[in-house]
Parts: C-alpha cells; sequence; structure tokens
C-alpha cells in the first residue's frame, strides 16, 4: 500500500514530464518526421526564447507576484537593439544596451511594487502599455528587417549546440542555481510561501522582490534578443502577449500562481518545452490551423488541472492511515 | 488579497510625502515617453473627420493612415487621429469622442466585422457619415457604413495563379505551403479562400502539405515555416497572406538552406500580398516571383472621396472594391508607380 502511495505520488509530481512524453508519443505515432533528431533540435531552438522569459516569470511567480509587461520590455528592447543596429551601431554593443534595457524596465517594475507599494499586477498593467506604446513610438510603427549578422547569430553553434539552445541552458541553470543553492533562492521561496512570517522571521522582502522583478526584465530583454535573431525583424507586434505564453510555460511546470513553489529546472524548462512541442508536432501532422488553440488551451487546462488536484492528491497519498484496534 | 497587497496593509498606510513626490513625477513622465501620439489638427475652412485606426502594426497601416491623412488636408480638413492597440472597446470610446467633439465625418479601421458595430451605430445615432478603412462590417448588421476594401480573394487568386504558372513551367509537381493569418480576420480568410480557389484544378502542379496559421506574428511564422520543412524538406512553393512576415519566412528558408534567387537551382517559388518595401526590394532583388498589391492610394482616395460624398447627402455604394494587382519579375517596372512599397524604396534610396 506504501509503495502504491509513493508510486501515484512521484507520478503526479512529474506531471511536467509525463505530458511532455505523452505529447511526444502522440504526435510521433502521427508522423515519423517528428522523431528526427534535427526536428528535436528544432524544438528546443524554438522554446529557447520562451524559456528564457518564462524562467524570469517563474523568479516573479515564486514571490506570488506576477509580471505582464514581459512582452513590452521584449519589443522596447530589441527595437533600441533594432534602432541602433539600423544606424550602424556594433551588434555586440546594440544587444548590451537591450540587456540594459531589460534590467532598467525590471527595476522601474521594482520601483513601482516596492517602493510606490503599487500591486504588481496593476503595476506590470502600467508598464505593458506605456512599454508597448514606447516601443511603437521608437520605430515610428514601423517593422525594421536586420541585417544578415543578426540572423547568423541565431542560425551560429556553440561547441556544436545551437546558441540559442547555449544561452537557454546558461539562464535557466544560473537561476535555478541561485535558486536552489543561495541563500536568496530559498528566501524567494519563503516569501511566496507566507510573507508575513518571512518578514517576521527578519528577511527584507522588499529586495527580494525587487531582485525578482529585475531578474525578470533581464530574462525579457535576453529572450527579445534570442526571438530577434531567429525572425530577423522587428514588427510593431513583437513580443504581443508572450507574458501570457510565459506564465502558461511556469504554470505548465508546475508553478504555483500563489507563490512559494515552483522551479525552473525542469519544471518551466519542461513547460516551455511541451508548449512549442504542440505547436511544432501541429505543422508536422499539418492540422487543421483551427485546431490550434484548441489543442494548445486543452493542454494548458489539463496542465493546470492537474496541478491544482496534485497538492491535494499528494497529501491524501502521504497521509498516515491510523487503524483502530479493536 | 496577494501577498504584496497583504505587506502593504501591514507596512504602513500609504506612501509618505518624498514617495508620493516620485510617484506623481514619474506619472508626469511616463505617459509623456509612452504617448504614441493621437495629434488633433486645428479647426480648417471644411470641416473635421476624426480617423480611428485599430493598429499601425504594419506598414500596410501606416501608409494607409498617411494616405488619408494627407487626402484629407489636400482636402482642407482638418483631422482628428485615434490608435486603438487592437482594443474594440477602446475603439468605441474613442468613435464616442469624436461624435462628442461633433466632427463631420469618420474613417474607422475595424478590429474586425462585428465589433465596430456599436461604433458604426452610435455614429449613425449622431448622424455622422463613416467610411470603414480595408475592413468592412458584418454584412447583416442592421448599420449603415461605406467600406473600401482590396479584393482579397480575388487579388490572391491572381497572384497564386501567377506562381502556379511559373510553377508549371519548371515541368515538376510542386509541393506548397501557406502561411495564413489571424483566422479571426476576414482579410486573411478571404487571402486564404484566394489561395484555395487557385489551386483548385491544378493539383496535377501543386500539391497543399502545409498550413501555417501565424496569428499575423513573426516568431509563429518563423517557427512554422521551419517547422513545415522539418515535415516536407522538398517544399517548392510558398504563398504568404502578408507581406509583413516575410523576414520571418526568409529567416526560416535560409536556415533550411532554400534561399535561393529565381533561377537557381533550389528556389522557393515565392509570393506575398500586400506589396510593401521588403517584398518589392526582394522582387528587385530577384527572390520574389509575385506578390498582390493593394492599392493604398487608391483606397485611401475612395474612402475620402465617399465621405465626402456622404456628407453632400450623396447616394454610395456600401462596399468599393480595391481592385488591386499583381506585381511580378516580368511587370516590376511598369507597375513599381503604383506599388506602395516601391515608393517607401525609392524615397530611402
Amino acid at each position: 500500500m506504501m509503495k502504491n502511495n509513493k508510486f501515484w505520488a512521484m507520478l503526479l509530481n512529474r506531471t511536467p514530464a509525463i505530458l511532455l512524453l505523452a505529447v511526444v508519443a502522440i504526435f510521433g505515432s502521427i508522423s515519423g518526421r517528428f522523431f528526427e533528431p534535427q526536428n528535436f533540435l528544432n524544438i528546443l531552438v524554438q522554446s529557447s526564447a520562451l524559456a528564457i522569459a518564462a524562467t524570469g516569470m517563474t523568479v516573479v511567480l515564486l514571490t506570488a507576484g506576477v509580471d505582464l509587461s514581459v512582452g513590452s520590455l521584449m519589443f522596447v528592447a530589441v527595437a533600441l537593439a533594432g534602432k541602433m543596429i539600423a544606424n550602424d551601431q556594433p551588434v555586440w554593443l546594440s544587444f548590451a544596451v537591450a540587456f540594459m534595457v531589460g534590467l532598467a524596465g525590471g527595476a522601474l517594475n521594482a520601483l513601482l511594487i516596492t517602493r510606490f507599494r503599487i500591486v504588481a499586477f496593476i503595476a506590470t498593467l502600467a508598464t505593458l502599455f506605456i512599454g508597448r506604446g514606447f516601443g511603437l513610438w521608437l520605430t515610428n510603427t514601423r517593422a525594421m528587417n536586420m541585417p544578415d549578422a543578426v540572423t547568423a547569430l541565431g542560425a551560429s553553434r556553440c561547441c556544436g549546440i545551437p546558441t540559442p539552445i547555449v544561452v537557454m541552458l546558461l539562464v535557466t541553470v544560473t537561476i535555478h542555481w541561485f535558486l536552489v543553492r543561495t541563500p536568496w533562492g530559498r528566501q524567494v521561496y519563503a516569501v511566496g510561501n507566507d510573507p508575513d512570517a518571512a518578514q517576521k522571521a527578519g528577511l527584507r522582502v522588499q529586495p527580494i522582490l525587487f531582485a525578482a522583478y529585475v531578474i525578470c526584465g533581464a530574462c525579457a530583454a535576453i529572450s527579445g534578443l534570442i526571438a530577434l535573431t531567429q525572425t530577423g525583424a522587428v514588427s510593431p507586434s513583437f513580443g504581443q502577449q508572450k507574458e501570457f505564453a510565459a506564465i502558461a510555460a511556469a504554470v505548465l511546470g508546475g508553478t504555483s500562481l500563489f507563490g512559494g513553489r515552483g522551479n525552473v529546472l525542469p519544471g518551466t524548462l519542461f513547460g516551455a518545452i511541451l508548449f512549442q512541442t504542440i505547436e511544432n508536432g501541429l505543422v508536422i501532422i499539418n492540422a487543421d490551423p483551427y485546431l490550434y488553440p484548441m489543442v494548445l488551451s486543452a493542454v494548458i487546462f489539463l496542465a493546470v488541472f492537474l496541478d491544482t488536484s496534485r497538492q491535494h492528491l499528494v497529501a491524501n497519498l502521504s497521509r498516515r492511515t491510523l487503524q483502530s484496534v479493536a | 488579497m496577494d501577498f504584496q497587497t497583504k505587506l502593504i496593509a501591514q507596512e504602513g498606510t500609504g506612501m509618505n510625502l518624498r514617495n508620493l513626490i516620485l510617484f506623481l513625477s514619474a506619472a508626469c513622465v511616463l505617459p509623456i515617453v509612452g504617448c504614441t501620439g493621437s495629434k488633433s489638427g486645428s479647426a480648417a475652412k471644411q470641416g473635421t473627420v476624426g480617423i480611428a485606426f485599430e493598429t499601425l502594426q504594419t506598414e500596410y497601416w501606416v501608409a494607409g493612415f498617411d494616405a488619408i491623412k494627407e487626402e484629407l488636408e489636400k482636402r482642407d480638413f482638418a483631422v482628428l487621429e485615434a490608435i486603438a492597440d487592437g482594443d474594440p472597446n477602446r475603439q468605441l470610446q474613442q468613435v464616442k469622442n469624436f461624435i462628442t467633439r461633433r466632427v463631420d465625418g469618420i474613417v474607422l479601421v475595424p478590429k474586425d466585422a462585428n465589433s465596430c458595430i456599436p461604433a458604426i451605430r452610435a455614429a449613425n445615432e449622431a448622424g455622422i457619415p463613416i467610411v470603414l478603412f480595408n475592413r468592412p462590417a458584418a454584412a447583416e448588421a442592421d448599420v449603415q457604413s461605406v467600406a473600401v476594401q482590396a479584393d482579397n480573394y480575388k487579388i490572391s487568386l491572381e497572384t497564386v495563379g501567377f506562381m502556379i504558372e511559373q510553377a508549371r513551367k519548371t515541368g515538376t509537381k510542386h509541393k506548397a505551403m501557406i502561411v495564413m493569418g489571424d483566422l479571426g480576420d476576414i482579410n486573411a480568410i478571404g487571402r486564404r479562400d484566394g489561395f484555395d480557389a487557385a489551386v483548385k484544378g491544378n493539383e496535377d502542379v501543386i500539391d497543399v502539405v502545409a498550413r501555417v496559421p501565424s496569428e499575423w506574428n513573426q516568431e509563429k511564422a518563423q517557427a512554422g515555416v521551419v517547422n513545415a520543412l522539418q515535415a516536407n524538406p522538398d517544399i517548392s512553393f510558398l504563398f504568404t497572406s502578408s507581406d509583413f512576415l516575410l523576414p520571418s519566412i526568409v529567416s526560416a528558408l535560409k536556415s533550411s538552406g532554400k534561399y535561393e534567387k529565381i533561377g537557381q537551382p533550389g528556389h522557393v517559388i515565392l509570393g506575398g500580398f500586400d506589396g510593401d518595401a521588403t517584398a518589392y526590394q526582394m522582387l528587385k532583388d530577384g527572390y520574389l516571383d509575385a506578390t498582390g498589391v493593394q492599392d493604398v492610394y487608391f483606397e485611401a482616395q475612395a474612402s475620402v472621396q465617399a465621405l465626402l460624398d456622404l456628407m453632400a447627402g450623396k447616394e454610395v455604394e456600401p462596399l468599393i472594391h480595391d481592385p488591386g494587382f499583381v506585381i511580378h519579375q516580368g511587370n516590376e517596372a511598369e507597375m513599381a508607380d503604383r506599388t506602395w512599397g516601391a515608393k517607401l524604396v525609392n524615397s530611402q534610396e
């Protein structure tokens, strides 16, 4: 009985991985092309931008906050980088400036939330609109096509691995390490779990929150740059609604919207890959385009449903059974 | 109450004076920084027209916006501008604001055929003529408006028809892909239907193996084309429902080693819709076979003329079609003057 309970608890705790395997199995059984190594590489490359944005979002969600400005920050960062590149500035300098924009945008959110004490939802909703408007003004609402040097970066390899995947691994591993191996990471979980208790325990809650939003902003900028190296253009809709995909990927990976629970590895990374695998698989099997939103939302719903049920089920399964002695 | 709200409640009664000053400074500065510019012209002799666009997301919308403004200013009208950034509710408020400011006419680009009905109804009730640019209202709606629209179906049909002619000349059967727009956008549907109609009857040359929905999003278009080429590496015929997706499609073709000039081995027969600057440049460079051009100048002129006619109490056809045209390698020099993307390219050179 105990062994059975442990088995079910283990399965439930690995919902994201199981869902991913199920999706892979379904698409693979429909099309043999899906199982080709190049296709898995495509999925990983296409997941990179989303995984990085979702990693930043995970840090914020762990504090029981939310950042709705991720897509707008991506847009502002790449719009500025695009402008600089179009004006013959070096690509590395333009990318560095875009990264700084991400940090600054994250800091602005953090300032509004920690200093002015505006609820995260409202503060980041405001910066979402400000960012989008600023980006549109910056680009004059015109698409900017990037030179080949930018797309060459997206197609380049580092030690034989596509650069977007290397960047994704660097970002996710680093942030995961900070979350699970440093006191700051443990404090993030503590703040998300119970802010009152964290404060009473002597944690300085505001700087922890500040850092979380700055990290999220930085991840948004990196994510935008990765996407830019793949699309080769900045359009006025760049990054639009990316925050929802990032939240969905984090939640698919098991991060709780109520804070204090979740992880970047494997959770969020699996979530992002699962999200992209579905989009990839639907194209590979040439599914009816009207099915795309239905399938994606059904999988997200299933993941959230399983996640919601999981805590309850795991608690039930691990509860000791006491039998009365007659 | 989320935990950050709890913290606020716990930590104090609100902002101190220093924070309040900082916040108010930020609140004053940010809207200035974030403003995309909703300008109002001064009163003119002939009257005032409100222009409400759903978005300025693509070069086409920017060119249309500029062309309408230019046309109105040429006729001595003052202009009020509003951009809804994809939000039909915001657009309704913008139209109501125009009505409150007693404009003489409204040019509207709605989000879709149905969400614009309340805005049109409000204009009808105020007795203000309204013209819809590029997207008509639902036919069954009980409201009065005039629409000027590119014939998406016909232009796509002709563009894809030309591409099929090129495919037939190669003497081989081609696997084809269509990159579609937002399935909620009537224009995207018209273009898809035009593609399908062109392919019908030509199955001996064209086999459609991939239908990629882009939702008018470049990342989705890029990933979709890469994935479709993974599933069908021998795709050699590609039609995109909008030229603004071309940079992403080119990136995907390059990453698959399939971006070759016309006449080169491995060339993918490539066609688009809109006639923007990127498409025209690709046409000139010998990579794009053809694109269907929306005649933005005709549409702007027709919209303004329809509005003036309505203001003068004349009868106007409820739907004015822009027949558009196809620009391709064979007629590029001849049609460049009528192609708005060519004008943008030439003005930059």
